[in-house]
């Protein structure tokens, strides 16, 4: 199986602080795996340092998606490239709709690979069994870009994005916080309902209940910027039961 | 073609006034206050930021001449050109003359046209607020030199289907200081909608010196929206003055899109209890532009009520002004004054001075006010370059979406589509000529 993400000795600070002190991680293609950890371990900045937010620095490593150097492109780009970054909180854009954002973004990367932009009659066939999916009503399309939307509803849209865009590479930042029992299903079977064997997902998540929806084929545990401990899934349950404190002493330890 | 300098036309004598021999003491008594007063300099707080002098320097035109065909041929299209549909009910000044050739108000009942003369000769018996040459100098100006007008006056109770559309046109003549003069007076109980829309038909080195003033009867309703959008060339100045009287309603939405030197004075007066203002607007100013908005509310009656809320956005090089005065007059209790200035910097070499002024000598009063001036959100620009749109885009996405809230404003569909056309556009170039 060949790797689709290849992070090697990845490490990032914002100003004087590191945050990431040597990170490897690699995803073959195909398979989801989850990143767990304390607060403050680097789950987030991991992903924001993929989609290539600029508020970091990147001072040794590197990451490879599909053997491109990720950290040589724009943010746009590595979008363009096939990767996807669910936002833990999804930014509010007054006086942008839903309709347009969605429109934009996917003729942005259509245009990229040489296809033609879509007219407003495909994209509504396109959009409307992934709304129903995931349970978002067809007002939404008018509304301002996450204005006034409920938590719950912020992550659902996060999702059906990721739905309309179809990414090689999904990084879901804690799409799981802040969701009820029955938002957390919808969520789960918008993800499910993506996983194939030509698509990869890094699932952060402090949590283990979002990985007993979404199963992981991998689960690492992050701790003071550095992978602690890699395993199955049942790992999450481990860390489930017996909480962050004993990686806490490990990474205290190294 | 005669040239002057504005020193010059300042001391013209009477016989050199514009107008028929009934309007000659009106215009040279304006001319004798201007006069007196003399023309602003940065000197006066008011004019602090927006300098005459290149105006004053100039030889210009003051007393152009009707225009001839070819100049009527350009006007026509640049009508079709900036989307003024011909059967509208319009009126069409062109370099300060009005124009019958090009639009006239059509099958439109309860609206009287009457001409500036009778204006004049009513007006200094009938009512007592003039407006003043101390506070307004331009106005002054535009008194005595102005070329044409009209006095509209609308029947109690009238309720105007279609929009007024007055259209102020530039004709490409050379060095024109075209100075119409527009007077609405609305009868109680009337509703009417006027679209002011202010064309170039070439960007020439011209002045346009425009007066509007507007009268509301007890309960009537205005809704008036102004396009005003000149090249790097022409100067333009306005006093739009409005005076409310009880229970009426004046909804106003101005759109300042550019021009050389742009100097815009709105003067509201709340003159009776009930009176309500909404006044909304958008600046936009980018190389070698400045544009300056001047607005000043006067609750002079109590349980008045004014929200006011202007967008700026300025380009590279662009300069703006905003200053919104708010005054609650002695007395005047029950006020509700609301006053926002929210403004986009797209270059750091980008420039705004906004200020609002709330003076204040009654107590029951209401008011608030708040100014913010910042660049495009960080966190936003990044979402959408998250989601592949490149980052020249994306700046482009947010600073409509910036304006975009004040086009939602307006309440006519069609004029609401036109100004959003021409706003999209020239935020479009804005944005270009920042990066």
């Amino acid at each position: 199986m060949s790797t689709m993400l290849k992070i090697e000795n990845l490490h990032a600070r914002i100003g004087s602080r590191e945050i990431l002190a040597g990170i490897d991680l690699e995803i073959p293609s195909g398979e989801v795996h989850a990143i767990m950890g304390p607060n403050g371990s680097g789950k987030s900045t991991l992903a924001q340092v993929l989609a290539g937010r600029e508020d970091y620095e990147v001072t040794a490593g590197r990451i490879l998606l599909d053997g491109e150097d990720l950290l040589a492109m724009p943010p746009e780009q590595r979008a363009r490239a096939g990767l996807f970054l669910g936002f833990q909180y999804p930014i509010e854009i007054p006086g942008v709709n839903n309709a347009y954002l969605l429109k934009a973004a996917l003729n942005a990367q259509r245009q990229s690979r040489g296809e033609q932009s879509m007219d407003a009659f495909e994209f509504m066939k396109l959009i409307k069994n992934k709304m129903e999916l995931m349970q978002i009503p067809k007002d939404f399309l008018n509304r301002s870009v996450n204005q006034g939307f409920s938590g719950g509803e912020k992550k659902r849209n996060e999702v059906l994005q990721m739905l309309l865009l179809e990414p090689r590479l999904a990084v879901l930042d804690e799409t799981d916080s802040g969701l009820d029992v029955d938002a957390l299903k919808v969520v789960a079977a918008g993800v499910n309902s993506l996983r194939s064997p030509k698509r990869s997902m890094l699932l952060v998540t402090h949590y283990e209940r979002l990985l007993e929806l979404i199963v992981p084929d991998r689960v690492h545990v992050l701790a003071g910027g550095r992978i602690r401990r890699s395993g199955g899934p049942e790992l999450a349950r481990e860390l489930d039961e017996r909480g962050y404190d004993w990686v806490q002493v490990e990474a205290a330890r190294s | 073609m005669t040239v002057t300098t504005l020193k010059q036309a300042l001391a013209a004598p009477r016989a050199a006034l514009p107008g028929s021999a009934a309007s000659k003491d009106v215009r040279a008594g304006a001319l004798a206050e201007l006069g007196a007063t003399g023309l602003p300099t940065p000197r006066r707080e008011d004019w602090r930021y927006t300098d005459l002098k290149p105006l004053v320097d100039a030889e210009l035109d003051f007393a152009p001449r009707s225009p001839d065909r070819a100049a009527l041929d350009a006007a026509a299209r640049a009508l079709v050109e900036h989307g003024v549909p011909t059967d509208a009910p319009r009126l069409v000044f062109v370099d300060g003359h009005l124009a019958p050739e090009l639009g006239t108000l059509g099958s439109t009942s309860g609206i009287e046209v009457r001409d500036l003369d009778t204006y004049w000769l009513e007006r200094e018996a009938a009512r007592g607020a003039r407006l003043s040459t101390a506070a307004h100098p331009l106005a002054a100006l535009n008194t005595a030199y102005a070329q044409s007008g009209v006095w509209l006056r609308v029947a109690d109770g009238a309720r105007i289907d279609a929009a007024l559309r007055l259209v102020l046109v530039a004709s490409g003549a050379p060095k024109v200081v075209a100075q119409p003069r527009i007077v609405v007076e609305i009868g109680r109980g009337a509703e009417v909608t006027i679209f002011q829309q202010i064309v170039d038909a070439a960007d020439t080195d011209g002045w346009l010196n425009v007066v509007t003033e507007l009268a509301l009867g007890e309960e009537s309703r205005l809704a008036l929206y102004r396009l005003e959008e000149h090249g790097l060339r022409h100067a333009h100045t306005s006093l739009l003055a409005v005076d409310v009287a009880a229970r009426a309603s004046a909804s106003l939405g101005l759109f300042d899109l550019g021009g050389r030197l742009v100097r815009n004075d709105v003067d509201v007066k709340l003159r009776e209890p009930g009176a309500a203002l909404d006044l909304y607007g958008l600046l936009l100013a980018g190389e070698g532009q400045h544009v300056d908005d001047h607005t000043r509310i006067d609750h002079i009656a109590p349980d008045t009520r004014s929200n006011e809320a202007f967008r700026g956005v300025i380009g590279k090089h662009g300069r703006g002004v905003f200053n919104g005065k708010v005054i609650v007059h002695r007395g005047a209790r029950g006020i509700d004054a609301r006053q926002t200035s929210d403004n986009l910097l797209l270059s750091d070499q980008a420039e705004i001075d906004t200020k609002p002024e709330l003076e204040i000598y009654s107590d029951d009063v209401k008011c608030s006010h708040g100014s913010t001036v910042g660049e495009l959100d960080a966190e936003q620009l990044f979402y959408l370059r998250a989601r592949g749109v490149d980052e020249e885009h994306a700046r482009e996405i947010l600073t409509t979406a910036f304006a975009t809230t004040v086009l939602e404003r307006i309440a006519a569909p069609d004029i609401r589509a036109s100004i959003a056309d021409r706003v999209t556009a020239r935020l479009r170039t804005l944005a270009e000529v920042s990066r």
